[in-house]
């Protein structure tokens, strides 16, 4: 079927999807270069004060297909939906506002007949407590994907100890967000496998109780809502904080400490001094059975110094997409266990998406370490 | 010439002088006047093609309620001191009308409808809303309420082309692209946050666009919520949210 004049193609004239990727952009800049490629190379790109009086209007809805190959043959075709969350408005005054965008993303998948949804980022507010804001489903089921993106969270921090010849039994972990679904998770995984735990969040009966639940499995445990008041310093910090730019200052962590920043957008601020410690990007997945988005975004939705990489919450839909299980695999706050962990990690290997080789903002860090 | 009231009294019964806020107003009215009765001579021009008498009765009512529109919006400049003028052959509006009427002089009834009630609706079903939102008194009742009036039209026309794109969506989808290739290139223009191609011919001094701010209102508003409901439009048609995403994103600004 040739291309007519409307850019209609046979593909936009889907009846039915295997996944709905729900996503939002996490900087001006990246919503730029979103609707630069939408514009086409005739066009010249907007200015950013036009793209800030317009992206704010744009209702949720599909941006590209999705095309995924799986290593043992297998292939799902998706959509990318953003619900144009602008990226100045993530803080909790526009709570309300975004929960209602979220839910027009999840009805545009919906209707689009998406079998499974991963909902990215913020979007994720939508099952891990506001399970009435959910449209009526027909047949979709919603994942967070927050247990695969804690997998490669929990990856990424062994082989960064392992590249940098860290024993993580040794080790002192933070982590910064700690009663969140991620922040818990990785808790939960990595507790029993370090000398001791510092849990920071917000709210501290959430910390007491996961603090207790640890503490029962014979974990050392120590809770603070403020970072300068644990008493030891941290050699191993996972950031996985909610918050809506980057703003995170870490404070008294050990010298050479080992970070992962597992935020979107992410926690630590371009402004924290850390001499020494060594930055890391969590929670990244890589595909290698294929990647294939139409119109092209590579680079653009996926804005990595590796070719197919993506969030592990949007390759969970994926993966259970390439494995034919249309399942809610994860939904709510604070059930992420290992068991999910390793459940996921086995159907995501299986058909070849593995964790991302490690990066920071200055580029990769798996050459520059040692 | 009738009370001259001051916008910014809350009792129009105190306020005895012109401000500057109503001047600001004769304007957006003149455009809002300007549209009804563009829309009016293009329901009027409908009814000759219609395959029907029921269908050109309908079409010509419709020209009457645009008409009616127009002179609301004429009353409501009154009620403020001002004189609502119009220019139905100013530059881009006499561009919409051309537009319509090549549709017409191709005896195309769903393009004539696209146009209208897709096209030209969107905008004033948007723009009317937010100004009923901040105009005061009665005039944001009128604004309001036309702007309510005219959703009805799009639903109406709305059953009219869901059957046509399900005879053949692709010939259908095409058609909306090359229309709105056409029409809404002249709309963005029109809302574009200044008028870089000269005075727009409806305004009755120095372009309005910047004072908008003053009534609460700005350009860049008032061409998102047109967008916006131009998309919803789209998508109530059934056209792939990603395809009409891409076209509003080369509309100029």
């Amino acid at each position: 079927m040739g291309e007519s004049i409307a850019g209609v193609t046979s593909q936009g004239q889907t009846t039915e999807v295997d996944f709905a990727l729900v996503g939002h952009q996490e900087s001006w800049r990246a919503a730029s270069d979103v609707l630069a490629v939408l514009r086409g190379p005739e066009h010249t790109p907007l200015p950013e004060e036009e793209i800030k009086d317009i992206l704010p209007w744009i209702p949720p809805r599909a941006v590209c297909h999705v095309g995924v190959g799986s290593i043992i043959g297998a292939t799902a075709r998706g959509l990318y939906i953003d619900s144009f969350i602008p990226p100045d408005r993530l803080e909790a005054a526009h709570t309300h506002d975004n929960i209602a965008r979220v839910r027009g993303a999840a009805a545009y998948a919906i209707k689009e007949r998406a079998k499974i949804v991963s909902l990215g980022g913020f979007s994720s507010i939508l099952i891990e407590g506001n399970f009435d804001q959910l449209p009526e489903r027909h047949g979709t089921v919603f994942t967070t994907g927050n247990t695969l993106t804690v997998g490669f969270i929990v990856q990424g921090v062994k082989k960064m100890c392992a590249l940098e010849g860290r024993n993580l039994r040794r080790s002192t972990l933070l982590i910064v967000g700690a009663t969140g679904d991620l922040g818990s998770g990785c808790a939960r995984c990595l507790a029993p496998i370090v000398r001791r735990v510092l849990l920071s969040a917000r709210n501290v009966e959430r910390l007491r109780k996961l603090a207790a639940e640890l503490e029962a499995d014979g974990v050392q445990v120590e809770i603070a809502t403020d970072l300068q008041r644990f008493s030891a310093e941290a050699d191993v910090v996972i950031c996985a904080a909610s918050l809506a730019s980057p703003s995170l200052l870490l404070g008294r962590i050990a010298p050479h400490a080992l970070v992962c920043d597992a935020g979107y957008p992410k926690n630590l601020s371009p402004s924290a001094e850390m001499a020494g410690a060594k930055v890391f990007f969590g929670g990244l997945g890589q595909i290698t059975g294929g990647l294939r988005f139409t119109p092209d975004f590579h680079g653009i939705l996926n804005r990595h110094p590796f070719p197919d990489v993506v969030h592990g919450c949007l390759l969970e839909g994926m993966a259970l997409a390439l494995e034919g299980r249309f399942e809610p695999f994860s939904q709510g706050r604070g059930g992420i266990t290992q068991e999910r962990v390793d459940q996921i990690e086995t159907i995501a290997a299986r058909h070849g998406i593995f964790l991302a080789p490690l990066y920071n903002a200055d580029g990769p860090v798996e050459d520059s370490v040692g | 010439m009738e009370t001259v009231i001051d916008l910014n009294c809350s009792l129009p019964g105190e306020c005895t002088s012109l401000s500057p806020i109503a001047l600001i107003w004769q304007d957006v009215l003149a455009q809002a006047m300007t549209g009804e009765l563009v829309a009016a001579m293009n329901y009027t021009a409908l009814s000759e093609i219609c395959a029907d008498s029921a269908g050109a009765a309908d079409a010509l009512e419709h020209a009457e309620g645009e008409q009616g529109h127009a002179a609301a919006f004429a009353a409501e400049g009154r009620k403020i001191g001002v004189d609502v003028p119009n220019n139905v052959g100013a530059k881009h509006w006499k561009r919409l009308r051309e537009a319509f009427m090549r549709r017409i002089a191709e005896r195309d009834f769903s393009g004539c409808l696209i146009v209208q009630e897709i096209m030209l609706e969107s905008f004033a079903v948007a723009s009317y809303g937010r100004a009923g939102k901040v105009a005061p008194g009665s005039l944001g009742r009128t604004f309001a309420s036309i702007a309510a009036e005219e959703e009805e039209h799009i639903d109406h026309a709305m059953a009219i082309l869901r059957t046509e794109r399900a005879l053949d969506a692709q010939r259908f989808d095409d058609k909306v692209y090359r229309l709105h290739f056409e029409v809404m290139t002249t709309l963005a223009e029109m809302l574009a946050r200044e008028c870089s191609h000269g005075h727009c011919e409806v305004c009755h001094g120095s372009c309005v666009k910047p004072s908008m701010s003053e009534i609460r209102l700005s350009a860049a508003e008032l061409r998102g919520a047109s967008l916006q409901q131009y998309l919803k439009t789209l998508d109530m048609l059934g056209l792939p949210g990603e395809v009409t995403l891409t076209w509003v994103s080369q509309l100029p600004v």
